[in-house]
């Protein structure tokens, strides 16, 4: 029972953290509808400018800067690149977004090279005994602060007029133009919250219990993928459920890995992909996903 | 726009507006182009501070086209300003930024009202407010239009999916009306709604009217608008026919004539040999048919989708061989009832059969099969393709080859591969698209598009052909070859056609037999010379008030018959 917990609050946490990661990709999807499959490399960019800053602004100055770098490299990636192919059919940004995924990852692959950088953060290795669980300090950090962004997040898409714009125009952008929303401005806002969210689940994915920053760390970022696909697309409240189940099933998995190794070494692995076939059954549009409709 | 145009915002709170009668907007020699069709051509408006205008005209006008050349949105639906100017209170706001045009002062309700369903109906109002100066409470102006739209406060909290169609257009009016705007556009109110609805539409914009705001309406109801308006202008084809006070106009019937282009066919009829227009060729069924024999029959068939009635128990025969026409405003249940024949929606109550099948049990693929062909109103093309490749889609189901065979080019699929293609041109050629065979369609024209689903809908050599709306959003020139292309394919192939449309001078030019639905009830049936008689028929589309003072005017034999 008291892995049991552990093993919960661990996934929730991990979750929670993908969960940001996929906020991110679902925000610049419905601000933009540019298919971000750069999210994972910026996470990195995030992880590393941290790890590079941490020295001279310490650790929290150091991740403030970098959600403020990653945040000023989007936007002008979009204003350069992105805003001129507006018109263009949806697959052409996607696919210059697949180029800026790879001019990302070699780069920081050869900046930080067979090193592994840690954090310099004030969690370090303790634990917390949370009723005879040992939990990881930064564990515990990882979910409060996932959980404050994401109700920031949320507060702002409700209650101010950029939030107001955006979510008008990620359901019909010509209407919310004609209201008055500025889709120039929504786009940056997008990229501006997708590169910020990307840097601090980066930064929560490569603290302790994870070793550190090595030059795959990109690959963790690849769980995001079933976890968009679990949620919906085009649904922020989707992403968050998707990072959360794939969080708690990769969890739980490896948890009681013993108990599935009839299925193999390593099983756990696989849940959370055999888990994104079973919903793309049974609903194709992921859990939170909107139905197409067309007349005919 | 030139870049770096900046329209200063018109102070619009506490600041008197200017004196009646000064330029509000000037649309001066607008051409819109969408690819190669022309929308609107080198039309010209002037619109006064304080009135209203109307923009009459069916489907295919400009209508729509010239409301989104004003608030800058053509770029969203691939069209632009060809030439021309759009001024704003004197200043050029041609393609501009559609954010831009709205702090400007323009609000448009849009045709099918477009509001945001995920949202409630307070954040759908607040969405108007988006382009209010900063100083501006938004929580006044929302008071405000609590005030003016009691029903709507009553539901703030509700997601706007929630409203009915009439309460969304309601609400659609309130948020455009949230940016407090000086020129109000309105695009198609009473569009798909029932007439106590409609009625209420009419006197929530007369008020605003009161209130002292700018209206540019467009309707194709003319009896709302010549309620409404100060000024009437009707639009054909992207051009202005008339430009006269609702006072100057000689009673419906000319609104009717220009409207409908009754004349036009009354004027063709009357002189056939003039050679400028195609003449209207005499559709009788083919000699050698048992002129008895019923193609398809439709018994008392229903349509409900959840509670609301698409369809009510319409009822009509058409004649093998014969070209039978169905009509009706929009919103009056022709595409449900298109759907229900070629099995995409099933009929809550009634049948529609095919000699001895019954095609209301039957799949859309089991009813292609027996020989019923159907094109689609949005066009369902592959635009990467070739025009053979699109119409050779259309003989899959006839393919007797098996994939194996297919894909090894055994020689009978070969064999099979050439007789599809000759089939293909034979299909090719009724329609007139030899020439762009190998052309990608997504090159095509709109018009040309068309003709590549009928080709399509005939290669299968099809008994019965299901012209879904096939003039729809074409120019003059397209609409008289399209008639050509579906008279000729009716004489050299034998076919019985079914279409619906709304362009109802195409329509009456073509058809044997019309059945009229207005409301998702069939109101009339007949010849086209009793259609276009028929008192019923004008109230559908000119709205009932309008056909009673036209009644009251003249009696509708010497009136309308002339």
């Amino acid at each position: 029972m008291t892995s049991f917990l552990g093993y919960l609050v661990n996934g929730l946490s991990v979750g929670l953290t993908y969960g940001l990661v996929v906020l991110g990709f679902v925000v610049i999807y419905r601000g933009t509808r540019v298919i971000n499959f750069a999210q994972g490399s910026l996470l990195v960019l995030g992880a590393y400018l941290t790890v590079r800053l941490q020295g001279s602004v310490g650790f929290i100055g150091a991740v403030l800067v970098a959600v403020v770098l990653t945040a000023a490299f989007c936007v002008v990636l979009n204003r350069l690149f992105l805003r001129p192919l507006r018109k263009a059919p949806q697959d052409i940004p996607a696919i210059l977004m697949i180029g800026v995924d790879i001019v990302l990852v070699a780069d920081l692959t050869r900046r930080i090279g067979s090193d592994v950088l840690t954090m310099n953060d004030p969690w370090g290795s303790h634990n917390v005994d949370l009723g005879g669980v040992l939990i990881a300090q930064s564990r515990l950090v990882a979910l409060v602060v996932s959980i404050v962004v994401i109700a920031a997040f949320l507060a702002a898409n409700k209650y101010t007029s950029i939030g107001l714009s955006s979510r008008a125009a990620a359901e019909d952008r010509e209407t919310a133009a004609l209201m008055g929303a500025r889709l120039g401005r929504v786009s940056d806002f997008a990229w501006i919250c997708g590169g910020g969210l990307a840097v601090i689940a980066g930064v929560f994915l490569v603290l302790y219990p994870s070793p550190g920053l090595v030059s795959d760390t990109n690959t963790v970022a690849i769980l995001a993928f079933p976890a968009a696909i679990i949620g919906g697309l085009d649904s922020v409240w989707g992403a968050l459920v998707g990072g959360l189940l794939v969080g708690l099933v990769q969890s739980f998995g490896s948890g009681y890995q013993s108990q599935i190794d009839f299925l193999g070494a390593g099983a756990a692995d696989i849940l959370p992909w055999i888990l994104m076939v079973v919903v793309l059954l049974i609903k194709p549009t992921g859990l939170f996903g909107k139905q197409p409709l067309t007349r005919i | 726009m030139p870049r770096g145009l900046t329209i200063r915002r018109p102070e619009r709170v506490g600041v008197a507006d200017p004196p009646t009668g000064s330029r509000v907007l000037d649309v001066d020699q607008l051409t819109v182009r969408y690819g190669a069709n022309h929308a609107v051509k080198g039309l010209g408006l002037e619109l006064a501070q304080g009135t209203t205008l109307a923009l009459l005209g069916s489907n295919g006008a400009g209508k729509t086209s010239l409301m989104r050349a004003v608030t800058g949105t053509l770029g969203f639906h691939g069209g632009t300003v060809e030439c021309g100017r759009i001024e704003l209170f004197g200043r050029e706001i041609t393609a501009a930024d559609p954010a831009v045009i709205s702090q400007a002062g323009v609000a448009l309700v849009p045709e099918g009202r477009r509001v945001f369903k995920e949202m409630t109906v307070e954040e759908n109002l607040l969405s108007g407010a988006l382009s209010l100066p900063h100083g501006v409470s938004r929580r006044e102006v929302l008071a405000e239009t609590y005030d003016h739209f009691p029903v709507l406060a009553e539901r703030r909290r509700q997601a706007a999916v929630l409203l009915s169609g009439g309460e969304q257009q309601i609400m659609a009016i309130g948020r455009a009306m949230m940016s407090r705007p000086r020129l109000l556009l309105v695009d198609e109110p009473s569009l798909g709604l029932a007439p106590v609805m409609i009625d209420r539409i009419a006197e929530v914009l007369a008020g605003i009217r009161e209130r002292g705001t700018t209206i540019l309406l467009s309707e194709q109801n003319p009896s709302i608008a010549m309620d409404l308006a100060d000024r009437v202008v009707v639009l054909r084809v992207g051009s202005t026919v008339l430009d006269a006070a609702p006072a100057e106009i000689a009673g419906v019937e000319q609104l009717r004539d220009l409207y409908l282009g009754v004349e036009e066919v009354e004027a063709a009829e009357a002189a056939p040999a003039s050679g400028d227009r195609p003449e209207p060729t005499p559709r009788r069924p083919r000699a050698g048919r048992d002129e008895a024999a019923i193609a398809l029959s439709v018994q008392g068939v229903g349509v409900k989708f959840a509670g609301l009635t698409a369809l009510d128990d319409v009822s009509f025969e058409v004649s093998e061989g014969s070209v039978f026409a169905v009509i009706g405003p929009n919103g009056a249940g022709k595409s449900t009832l298109f759907n229900v024949i070629s099995g995409f929606y099933r009929a809550t109550s009634g049948q529609v059969r095919h000699g001895e099948h019954v095609l209301t049990s039957l799949r859309p693929h089991e009813i292609s099969r027996l020989g019923l062909a159907r094109t689609f109103q949005n066009l369902e093309l592959s635009e990467e393709n070739t025009v053979l490749e699109n119409i050779l889609l259309g003989c899959h189901l006839t393919s007797r080859s098996g994939v194996l065979a297919t894909a090894l080019r055994l020689p009978s699929a070969r064999r099979e591969h050439r007789e599809l293609e000759r089939r293909a041109r034979e299909a090719a050629e009724v329609v007139g698209l030899v020439p762009y065979l190998e052309r990608n369609c997504g090159s095509l024209s709109y018009g040309l598009r068309k003709r590549v689903e009928i080709a399509r809908g005939l290669v299968g050599e099809p008994r019965v052909l299901l012209l879904d709306e096939p003039v729809a959003g074409m120019t003059a020139d397209e609409i008289a070859e399209m008639q050509e292309v579906i008279a000729r394919a009716h004489d050299e192939l034998g076919l019985t056609i079914l279409l619906i449309e709304h362009d109802i001078e195409f329509t009456l030019r073509l058809a044997d037999e019309v059945a009229v639905l207005d409301f998702g009830r069939m109101i009339a049936r007949g010849t086209p010379d009793e259609i276009r008689r028929d008192p019923v028929v004008h109230a559908a589309y000119l709205g009932s008030q309008a056909a009673s003072t036209a009644a009251k005017a003249q009696p509708l034999d010497e009136g309308i018959a002339r």
